[in-house]
């Protein structure tokens, strides 16, 4: 591949999961209308919220490292994305596996957690105490899981796990070769995605949002953002260990919002559990589910 | 004279220099500077960095009972020489300028300290250089007394902490000599070359005897499980450059030993021939799960601490642990990863010690439940300890994710679920501490009592933003490293990684830190305008915040930071509390057994029932002759 062609793929990697994440968010807000018998925003409204947190006129900083963070976070989402192939495009995939993935993905919480940090409000602080203990509760499941994968397939690059089940067909999906890893997976992507039942690090009634207490205009905009690139990437990553990712856009659009929309629609059934119940929940279910998982797939 | 003559001599003259005119301030420069002379020595042997085969002589031998003490240089030694001189220079310098002014002041030992640092490096490469067992001994018992000499020269404290470390070496020091012993017993030659032919020969008994005396000698020194109790608190207390001297490399001369007689001499399949009776473990899976449980229990001690330099400490004695795992592994990728750790390790561990030595200069206190806010006072070490923490993290850009991730690569290869998920809650477990400890120094709520501090002077400033360089460059094309873990590996018998300027370039999925680091720098640049292309954003001042209806004042501590991860405490804490007390418990109870058998023994307490044992064992003798 010459390099123009690669660039190429690095700027449209990004954008594409950006739009694509954007309708993700939709989704979510649609989802919990009609769970809530409303109607729900319109097609465009993620967009509008964008720009409207954008231009706002009112832009409160609590200093270099507060807007440090936001960046770090933002840009640790554009750079994720080049290593997540998706159809036409593999980008960075041969570069640096499933395991510097999830690695990388971990640069946006370092800069989120770095930026809360800086703006001195206990609430937003125990915010991030809870989200890194969350982080070590759902990280757990999701490394045996990516253990399984790069076991079964006998790689860790992510193309070539693509390629892999494209060739052999629906039957060596990640999901029927491996059945109880899948399942462990999803069980965590609740987590991973930080939505109800574990979303305890928000918490609006009593830590007043958590990390984004301090956070308006621009700088919740650029947490919007990550949003958009979180679900994105939870989709598409879970898609390509365990459905075979995609050749065609037209085939690989719907699993991936199928697979988002199943812990959407759990989000809105659920209250919330607190910090010490995800850990024993993560720790007991998807990493039993996952081990069990494992040892199938390695015998 | 040869180049190694050379360096020997020149450190010897080090440690002279010091004591002379150590406690002057042109005593620090002197010394610096002839620690950088040792870093020309040894680049000008550099030659040995990148061959496995080179090896330089020294040409000073001792003739002791007819046997020949020799001392030579090869890739292994040089790689480990290397790092001990590179942290013994920026130490040094360090504490050439106003810290060894104001240490002078308050406790008057500054020239003891230079003198201690000195000291250590010349008899590290001492032990570096050691030609065969004999000499490797001496080597071990100098760099024994050298750490001793610098931990016990801090307060009252430290000298106890100091006396506990020098019990767990002399115990090392018998078990070690007692094997050397027994090899001598076996090959009548203390070289290394005669004990390494006669392995093959050798029992599985007697394989295991040596395998246990090496390695529970050499680990006393890395403090692995179960002889980690001394170290955290004796390089904690040791004062600031020094402690980041031995943070960064003094107990991974432990490691250099087990490489050198247990992957060099003995031979890692050798111990994975080992099995132990009715497990499916083998003596190299049991010193690679050592290694793993010294990644977690150090780990999540350090979670604990309020201490920044007792939490760096433990981590230090945490991430040895990887260094010993990749090296068990003992794949071109693992050893790879174990080897190039020690480099990381030392580059960032001594980084992360001299910017909390800076703040402690500034602020009079390390206790991270009274410090807080300081990024707005001290902006250049905010940025150097970020870059040390994700350095120890062992998350992309930085050097520490490399070497991580072959470690991590490798068990996927060798196909051990277990090793890896512990490896990587390891990883996951320094995230949460790295957080808090800069979160509590750093970021929150800025003190009253700190509204004046400066910056840190640029005589500290600058070694650590050398060192910070090195951990963001090496992360960026580790393949500088590499190249020189690549010729250790086949000094010592272990697979040779090929590698590339930006990592590994294997089949299914390697690893290229040159795109990688790249994608990242274009993508926080992107963040950036992003961010830029919002409206101006307004400074507010830190009080000016929401805080649920309450009103905050310079008055109110509301800093939140003791009991941090209290929902992971709630939960690991009673886990932790026993696991690690049935430890303690069990180990106290094995040695009390022990001295109790001992002391009938020598009291005669059953001469009846030894009568009876001495009677049946040379009745069985004489039946069996």
């Amino acid at each position: 591949m010459n390099i123009s062609h690669l660039i190429l793929e690095l700027v449209l990697m990004p954008i594409v999961a950006f739009v694509v994440g954007l309708f993700m968010v939709l989704m979510m807000r649609k989802i919990g209308a009609r769970l809530q018998r409303r109607i729900g925003p319109p097609l465009l409204q993620p967009l509008y919220d964008i720009i409207k947190l954008y231009s706002k006129r009112t832009q409160i900083s609590h200093g270099m490292i507060h807007e440090m963070g936001i960046i770090m976070a933002v840009g640790g989402y554009v750079a994720a994305e080049t290593l997540l192939p998706v159809p036409g495009m593999s980008g960075l995939a041969d570069k640096g596996g499933v395991v510097t993935l999830a690695y990388v993905l971990m640069i946006p919480s370092l800069g989120l957690a770095l930026g809360v940090g800086q703006c001195a409000n206990p609430n937003g602080s125990i915010g991030i105490s809870r989200a890194l203990t969350a982080m070590l509760a759902y990280d757990i499941p999701f490394i045996l899981v990516v253990f399984g994968a790069a076991y079964v397939y006998g790689t860790t690059n992510l193309a070539e796990m693509i390629a892999i089940q494209q060739q052999q067909g629906v039957s060596s999906w990640g999901i029927m070769q491996m059945p109880l890893l899948a399942l462990a997976g999803i069980m965590t992507l609740p987590a991973i995605m930080g939505k109800q039942p574990f979303e305890i690090y928000v918490a609006p009634a009593e830590i007043a949002t958590g990390p984004m207490v301090e956070m308006g205009g621009k700088f919740m905009g650029g947490l919007f953002v990550m949003q958009c690139f979180q679900f994105y990437t939870a989709g598409v990553l879970y898609t390509t260990l365990f459905l075979g990712g995609g050749v065609y856009w037209i085939t690989f659009l719907p699993k991936i919002f199928l697979v988002v929309a199943i812990p959407m629609s759990i989000a809105y059934m659920f209250p919330r559990y607190r910090t010490e119940d995800v850990l024993r929940l993560m720790w007991k279910w998807p990493v039993l589910v996952g081990i069990v998982g494992l040892a199938v797939a390695m015998l | 004279m040869t180049l190694l003559d050379q360096l020997i001599i020149l450190s010897a003259m080090t440690v002279i220099v010091t004591l002379l005119v150590g406690k002057h301030s042109i005593g620090g420069w002197i010394a610096t500077l002839m620690y950088a002379g040792q870093g020309m020595l040894l680049w000008k042997m550099s030659a040995l960095g990148y061959s496995a085969a080179e090896v330089v002589d020294s040409s000073f031998t001792l003739q002791i009972l007819n046997q020949n003490l020799h001392w030579r240089f090869d890739a292994l030694s040089w790689f480990f020489a290397i790092i001990t001189v590179g942290a013994g220079l920026c130490s040094s310098w360090f504490s050439s300028g106003v810290w060894g002014r104001s240490y002078q002041k308050i406790s008057g030992k500054l020239g003891l300290l230079r003198f201690a640092l000195a000291f250590n490096v010349f008899s590290m490469l001492v032990l570096l250089a050691s030609g065969e067992l004999l000499s490797l001994f001496i080597g071990w018992e100098l760099v024994s007394w050298a750490s001793f000499l610098i931990m016990a020269m801090g307060s009252a404290r430290a000298a106890r902490y100091a006396m506990r470390y020098l019990i767990y070496a002399i115990a090392g020091a018998m078990a070690i000599l007692g094997a050397m012993v027994l090899v001598y017993s076996i090959t009548g030659s203390f070289e290394f070359d005669a004990f390494k032919a006669a392995v093959p020969a050798m029992s599985r008994s007697m394989l295991w005897l040596l395998f246990g005396l090496f390695a529970a000698g050499f680990g006393i020194k890395m403090a692995l499980l179960p002889f980690h109790l001394w170290q955290a608190k004796a390089y904690a207390e040791t004062p600031g450059p020094g402690g980041a001297f031995l943070g960064a490399i003094s107990s991974r001369m432990g490691l250099f030993a087990i490489i050198l007689v247990l992957v060099q001499l003995l031979g890692v399949a050798r111990l994975a021939e080992l099995d132990i009776p009715y497990t499916f473990l083998s003596a190299r899976d049991l010193l690679a799960w050592v290694a793993v449980l010294t990644i977690i229990f150090a780990t999540f001690t350090a979670l604990r601490q309020h201490d920044a330099r007792r939490l760096l400490a433990w981590h230090g004695i945490g991430q040895g642990g990887y260094m010993l795992l990749g090296i068990m592994i003992a794949d071109d990728l693992g050893s790879a990863g174990g080897l190039m750790h020690v480099f990381n390790h030392a580059t960032y561990q001594a980084l992360l010690f001299m910017v909390v030595t800076a703040v402690i200069y500034r602020t009079g206190t390390s206790d991270l439940n009274k410090l807080g806010g300081l990024v707005a006072r001290m902006p250049i070490s905010f940025f150097l300890m970020l870059i040390g923490i994700i350095g120890l993290a062992g998350l992309p850009p930085m050097n520490g994710f490399v070497s991580k991730w072959l470690i991590y690569r490798s068990l996927i290869i060798d196909e051990s679920p277990l090793l890896f998920v512990a490896a990587v809650i390891g990883t996951l477990g320094t995230i949460l501490s790295v957080y808090k400890l800069i979160h509590n120094t750093f970021l929150g709520q800025l003190r009253l009592e700190h509204n004046e501090v400066e910056e840190a002077p640029w005589s500290m400033t600058l070694p650590m933003i050398i060192l910070a360089a090195l951990v963001f460059v090496t992360g960026y094309f580790p393949g500088l490293v590499l190249d020189w873990v690549s010729a250790v590996q086949g000094a010592v018998g272990l697979p040779v990684l090929a590698h590339h300027l930006g990592g590994v370039a294997i089949d299914k999925g390697g690893l290229d830190m040159v795109w990688i680091v790249s994608v990242l720098l274009v993508g926080f640049g992107i963040g950036t305008l992003v961010f830029f292309a919002g409206g101006r954003s307004r400074r507010v001042h830190q009080l000016d915040n929401y805080a649920g209806g309450h009103f905050l004042t310079a008055e109110t501590r509301y800093q939140y930071s003791d009991n941090f991860y209290p929902g992971l405490m709630h939960l690991i804490a009673p886990w932790y509390r026993k696991s690690f007390r049935w430890l303690e418990r069990s180990l106290i109870a094995f040695i009390d057994i022990l001295s109790q058998a001992m002391q009938g023994l020598y009291r005669h307490s059953h001469p009846v029932f030894y009568l009876l044992v001495v009677v049946v064992v040379s009745l069985s003798w004489v039946l069996k002759q």
